[in-house]
C-alpha cells in the first residue's frame, strides 16, 4: 500500500459504518488490487475474480456493522471475506461442472498465471517466487488460496500428514525471511 | 502446552495460512487469549502472510467499481424509501467446512439433553400424579362438604328433637292424644298444650301424605264451636317433631280434617282423620 493514507483505520471504519459512500470508495481503491489478487490466485479466471471481487466488496460494505476493531484489523477481516467468497465461488463452480477441488488447483500452481496478469508489486513478487522453492510456493497456495485441508495437501504432494504442518511452517518462516529483505 | 511450545509446533502457521483443522484452530485461539506471546508470534505470521498477499495485488477492471457504485446507491435510495436490502449471508471463518465443536462441549451438551430428557420424563410423572391428586383432593373435598351438610342436617334434627323434648318436659304440658276416626282408624296425632302459656304444639304420629293441593288443619272445638288452629304439612319427620300451632287459652277438644290447602273457614267433616279430648 505504498499510496499516502488521508483515513486512518478507525476513521476509515467509522465511515464505512455510518453508510459514507466517500469512504467506500477510498475503501476500494485502496484494498480492491490486494482482494482482486486474491479472488484471481483462488479462481484462476479473471471474468469470474471480477464477478467475486464485487460480490467481496457487497459483503464487506453490508457487514461492515459486524466487523469489530478489537477483533483484528480491518486487513486481516476484508481478506477472510475475500478468501472466503473466492473459494466458495470455486467450489460452487467446481461442483456445477463436476470437478473436484484437487483438480483445479494441481493446474494452478505454476506460475504461468503471474505472467498474464500485471502484478503491482511485480518485482517484490518476482523475488518471493524466485526465492521460495515450488514445492513451499505450492503447500501455501493449496492451502491459503485453494482451502485444501492436511489431508488433501498430504495426498496432492504426496506426503505424509503428519509432514504437511511442519512443511507449511518452513514455507512460511521462508516466506517472512524473504520478505524482510524487500 | 506451553507458549514456546505453540510457537514450534507449526501450528500458527498452519492457523495463518488457513490449514488448520478446526479442532486445531480452537486450541489455538485459547492460547492466544492466554498467552500474549503466542498472539504476537500469530500477528506476526499474519502481517507476513498479509504482504505475501499484498504483493500478489493485481489491479481489477474498472467497470467492478463502477457497479459497486451504482449498487450501492441504489441499496442506500431504496433504504430511504423504507425498502429492505437484500440478507446477506456472510460466513467470516472458513468456507464450506463443519461446524466443530469441541469434546467437552459436546459431553456438555450430551449432559444438558440428558439431564432435559430427565427433567421432561419427572415432569410427565409428576404432572400425571399431580392430577391424580387432584382428583383424589377432589373426591376428598366433595365427600367432606357431603359430611358437614349431613353433619348439619343431623344437628338440625337434633336441635329440633332436643327442642321437642323440652317442650314435652316442661311440667304445665298436658298431652291430647286423637286416635283416628272411623273412616281413619288407623291415624294418630297428639296435641301437646302448655296450659300454663296456651301454646298448642303438634305431633303427626300418622297421618297418611294428603293428595296434592291438600293440606291437613287443626281446629279447636271452644264452647262447641270449631276454631281454626293452622294448616301443616306431612314430613319425614312430623311423626318425631312438634309442630306449633296456634295458641289457645281453652278447648274442649282437638280434631284435624284435610282441607284444600291453605285451611278452610269451616272444618269439612267427612274428612276428619283424628279427634281426642283433653282430659
Amino acid at each position: 500500500m505504498g499510496t499516502a493514507l488521508t483515513y486512518t483505520e478507525a476513521e476509515l471504519v467509522l465511515g464505512l459504518k455510518s453508510r459514507s459512500e466517500k469512504h467506500f470508495g477510498y475503501l476500494y481503491d485502496h484494498y480492491s488490487p490486494a482482494l482482486f489478487g486474491i479472488a484471481l490466485k483462488v479462481t484462476n479466471d479473471e471474468n469470474i475474480a471480477g464477478d467475486v471481487l464485487q460480490e467481496i466488496f457487497l459483503k464487506i460494505w453490508r457487514s461492515i456493522e459486524r466487523y469489530d476493531t478489537d477483533k483484528g484489523r480491518l486487513f486481516t477481516w476484508m481478506v477472510n471475506i475475500a478468501r472466503n467468497t473466492a473459494i466458495d465461488t470455486l467450489r460452487s463452480k467446481a461442483h456445477k461442472q463436476g470437478l473436484k477441488v484437487q483438480e483445479l488447483s494441481s493446474n494452478s500452481t505454476g506460475t504461468e498465471q503471474f505472467a498474464v496478469h500485471q502484478s503491482v508489486d511485480q518485482i517484490g513478487l518476482t523475488k518471493v517466487i524466485e526465492q521460495l522453492n515450488k514445492e513451499q510456493r505450492i503447500i501455501i497456495d493449496l492451502a491459503y488460496y485453494k482451502g485444501c485441508t492436511q489431508d488433501e495437501i498430504s495426498k496432492i504432494l504426496d506426503i505424509p500428514l503428519g509432514t504437511v504442518k511442519t512443511r507449511m511452517r518452513n514455507a512460511i518462516i521462508q516466506l517472512r525471511t524473504i520478505l524482510k529483505q524487500l | 502446552m506451553g507458549a514456546s511450545r505453540y510457537i514450534s509446533s507449526g501450528l500458527i502457521e498452519a492457523y495463518v495460512s488457513r490449514l488448520a483443522t478446526p479442532q486445531e484452530a480452537q486450541e489455538l485461539e485459547i492460547a492466544i487469549n492466554q498467552y500474549p506471546e503466542v498472539a504476537t508470534a500469530v500477528e506476526d505470521c499474519r502481517l507476513g502472510m498479509e504482504h505475501y498477499i499484498m504483493l500478489q495485488s493485481v489491479t481489477p477492471p474498472t467497470v467492478v467499481k463502477q457497479n459497486l457504485i451504482r449498487i450501492i446507491a441504489d441499496e442506500e435510495a431504496g433504504k430511504l424509501t423504507g425498502e429492505e436490502a437484500e440478507e446477506t449471508q456472510i460466513i467470516e471463518d472458513t468456507p464450506g467446512r463443519k461446524l466443530y465443536v469441541s469434546s467437552s462441549w459436546r459431553w456438555a451438551a450430551v449432559a444438558a439433553i440428558l439431564l432435559l430428557l430427565g427433567s421432561l420424563l419427572l415432569n410427565y410423572i409428576y404432572s400425571a400424579r399431580y392430577s391424580d391428586y387432584q382428583v383424589r383432593y377432589d373426591a376428598l373435598l366433595t365427600s367432606n362438604n357431603t359430611l358437614a351438610s349431613e353433619q348439619n342436617v343431623y344437628r338440625t334434627r337434633m336441635e329440633q328433637l332436643e327442642h321437642s323434648l323440652d317442650i314435652v318436659k316442661d311440667p304445665s304440658m298436658q298431652t291430647v292424644k286423637m286416635p283416628g276416626t272411623k273412616s281413619f282408624p288407623s291415624s294418630l296425632a297428639t296435641v301437646y298444650w302448655n296450659k300454663a302459656s296456651k301454646e298448642v304444639f303438634l305431633m303427626a304420629n300418622n297421618l297418611p301424605q294428603p293428595a296434592a293441593g291438600k293440606q291437613y288443619q287443626l281446629w279447636a272445638i271452644v264452647a262447641g264451636k270449631p276454631m281454626d288452629m293452622g294448616v301443616f304439612d306431612i314430613s319425614t319427620d312430623t311423626a318425631a317433631i312438634l309442630q306449633k300451632m296456634k295458641s289457645v287459652d281453652n278447648a274442649d277438644m282437638f280434631a284435624i280434617t284435610l282441607e284444600n290447602k291453605g285451611g278452610s273457614p269451616a272444618p269439612t267433616m267427612d274428612q276428619m282423620y283424628v279427634a281426642g279430648k283433653p282430659s
